[in-house]
């Protein structure tokens, strides 16, 4: 149990799995990073893109094929999991169906070799932590998703460890509970006051807990930044897809002035912000639906014209697929009502309208 | 055994039905008819016959068992073969098994191999036992040869003979039945634990072991009851006119040697009380652990 620590630090940190054809693939490659004491670390990706194979190296549950884990100046990539002493959190939870709630949580006390009189206030604690202080003599069986969740937390903050991982623990949650135990998260962070590495496959999560975001992708850190930067700026196209940005058009590009590049594409000309450097002639611009201004008259410079594919109503606004002259497709959230056929201007900020190689 | 299990719950349709009939119960005919033919008439038939010896009263049967010298030790003999016999299979089998957990190359490779005298059958473990085992078998000649043990060795035509066999025997299945339990388990779990700070066998210990304990006990009861029943291997490579006089030696003679089948009756219902008590205290200590399912929440 370290108080102490002040960063956890990971260098070119590699894994890598036999595939099929005896060839190996990295599942996770050269993931470089330091989380500070304190830090909310997101690691964001599609199923597959070496999220959870990060997490489950530092928790030292697999081993690594390459780099290094060092918390302050000690390694412990060497270290097995138990001599780690960080907490984790599962996906499905992994609580002890043999045991009580109670028992759950102070297991790890347990494993340190505390007397019962010691562990008895730490798991109350604990519990009340999570709200679950009425629940300790219940085996997990008889609790809830969302009780056996908090019961996984509990029995992975109580042992106080330097770093909390947590593996898309919010998953099984149905999306009202999700959203509470969501707050509930941060909370405890906030009062624990240590790291927390936070694997989701769900950008909201992400953007809602995270102090800091790490994108992947096929095992490859695509960014990391703040939320807002992933948000707003995403490095190249796998982070602006990911993040929602789901119109992505193809243009040739026929000026380009320091950050304001010109595109045309058929009868379409639009003026884009450059994100990263082009290699050739053709880029590829990527719009957010709900950053295109939607109206029924010539929007003046960047705007387009076209008519109503598709409507799906979302409550507040609505999704529109919109037709261009030039036959492409864009989508775009309107707050005003539109219906099919409906002739349409769609206005494009030119520093929302991100450009990229294509 | 599953017959048995399938005619008593019916399934899950049961509880849906219980207002009316369900129709699925019929399925289960088939097997309860099979049951009452193959199992329950003969025990009726048995029971009733051990009751109605040739002369004496309704007990005279069981009054000879308790008072001939050479048939009441039958039970403790028997006892003394099959539950060290039974303990030492659960005993190895369970840790080989647990390191077996992982599946891999290795496991295929060390199933195939300990499930091979499965497959053997009891005479043909025997005539190996007599080849290896016997004071002219390879064991003795091979220690004879290092000058490591000069006297003859006597591993066959007494206890230890049958023992080794019942364990040669029962070993396979008591593996297989305790590594499907332990594959049972849900691996993250023992993740858990370890991400808490237990060690390999505290994982053991406090994980698998409370989790695998009723699979144990049932283990445990179906090895000693394979065991107890032991007849091929006493006779062949142990003594059994004295040592290795098992229970189902004297119920062999009893019926056909003496021709007097209803002392041998008599003897096979003891037999099966003294199975049932075991299982019934084996079974008995099962409700004292965790029952339930043993996975760690949600899939």
């Amino acid at each position: 149990m370290r108080h102490d620590f002040r960063e956890l630090k990971l260098e070119r940190v590699t894994r890598s799995f036999a595939a099929a054809g005896g060839h190996a693939f990295n599942a996770l490659d050269e993931l470089t990073m330091t989380i500070r004491r304190g830090e909310f670390v997101a690691l964001l990706g599609p199923s597959g893109c070496g999220k959870s194979t990060a997490l489950n190296c530092i928790a030292g549950l697999l081993a690594l094929s390459g780099g290094a884990i060092s918390l302050d100046e000690q390694r412990i990539d060497t270290l097995p999991p138990e001599k780690r002493g960080f907490g984790m959190v599962f996906q499905n939870y992994a609580l002890f169906p043999h045991m009580t709630v109670e028992r759950n949580v102070g297991f790890g006390l347990r494993m340190r070799g505390m007397s019962a009189a010691e562990i008895a206030p730490r798991v109350a604690r604990a519990l009340s932590l999570v709200q679950l202080s009425g629940q300790a003599g219940k085996l997990p069986g008889q609790l809830s998703g969302g009780q056996q969740q908090r019961v996984a937390i509990a029995r992975a903050i109580v042992i106080e460890p330097p770093l909390v991982l947590m593996d898309e623990p919010l998953s099984n949650l149905d999306a009202k509970l999700r959203i509470e135990t969501r707050a509930e998260i941060r909370r405890i962070h906030g009062e624990l006051g240590r790291a927390t590495i936070y694997v989701t496959h769900d950008q909201d999560e992400a953007l809602s807990l995270a102090d800091r975001i790490v994108v992947m992708k096929d095992g490859v850190v695509q960014q990391i930044d703040s939320p807002q930067r992933i948000y707003a700026q995403p490095a190249n196209l796998h982070v602006a897809h990911f993040m929602g940005y789901r119109n992505v058009l193809e243009f040739e590009v026929t000026a380009v002035n320091a950050e304001r590049v010109e595109l045309s594409g058929g009868a379409v000309r639009i003026v884009g912000t450059l994100c990263q450097p082009l290699d050739g002639r053709r880029a590829v611009v990527a719009i957010r639906p709900e950053e295109i201004v939607v109206g029924t008259r010539d929007g003046g410079a960047n705007s387009v014209r076209g008519s109503v594919t598709g409507v799906e109503y979302g409550g507040r606004d609505s999704l529109i697929e919109v037709l261009l002259d030039g036959g492409l497709r864009l989508l775009a959230r309107s707050d005003v009502p539109a219906e099919r056929g409906d002739a349409i201007t769609l206005s494009i900020p030119p520093e929302r309208a991100l450009v990229y190689p294509a | 055994m599953s017959a048995a299990a399938l005619a008593g719950r019916g399934g899950p349709a049961v509880a849906v039905g219980r207002r009316g009939f369900d129709r699925a119960l019929l399925l289960a005919i088939p097997a309860t008819l099979f049951m009452v033919l193959l199992f329950v008439y003969p025990f009726l038939y048995g029971l009733w016959l051990s009751f109605a010896p040739a002369k004496g009263g309704a007990l005279a049967n069981y009054r000879t068992f308790f008072t001939t010298p050479d048939l009441w030790p039958t039970i403790g003999i028997t006892l003394k073969l099959a539950l060290p016999a039974t303990l030492i299979n659960v005993g190895i089998a369970l840790p080989i098994a647990f390191r077996m957990r992982v599946r891999g190359r290795w496991q295929r490779v060390v199933t195939t191999l300990l499930v091979v005298p499965i497959t053997l059958g009891t005479v043909l473990i025997a005539e190996g036992m007599l080849n290896y085992f016997g004071p002219k078998g390879w064991l003795s000649h091979t220690l004879q040869l290092l000058h490591l043990y000069d006297g003859p060795i006597r591993l066959t035509h007494n206890y230890w003979g049958v023992l080794i066999s019942l364990v040669i025997s029962g070993f396979p299945f008591a593996f297989l039945l305790i590594l499907s339990y332990v594959t049972g388990i849900d691996p993250v779990l023992a993740r858990a634990a370890a991400t808490l700070g237990a060690g390999t066998f505290a994982q053991f210990r406090h994980i698998y072991l409370p989790l695998l304990a009723p699979g144990l006990a049932m283990c445990f009861c179906l090895a000693f009851v394979q065991a107890f029943s032991v007849f091929p291997s006493a006779v062949l490579v142990g003594a059994p006119a004295g040592p290795t006089r098992v229970i189902s030696i004297a119920a062999y003679q009893a019926a056909f040697e003496q021709y007097d089948y209803s002392l041998a009756s008599a003897i096979a219902m003891i037999m099966g009380f003294v199975q049932l008590v075991i299982v019934a205290a084996v079974l008995g200590l099962r409700g004292l652990f965790y029952r339930g399912p043993v996975a760690g929440g949600k899939g």
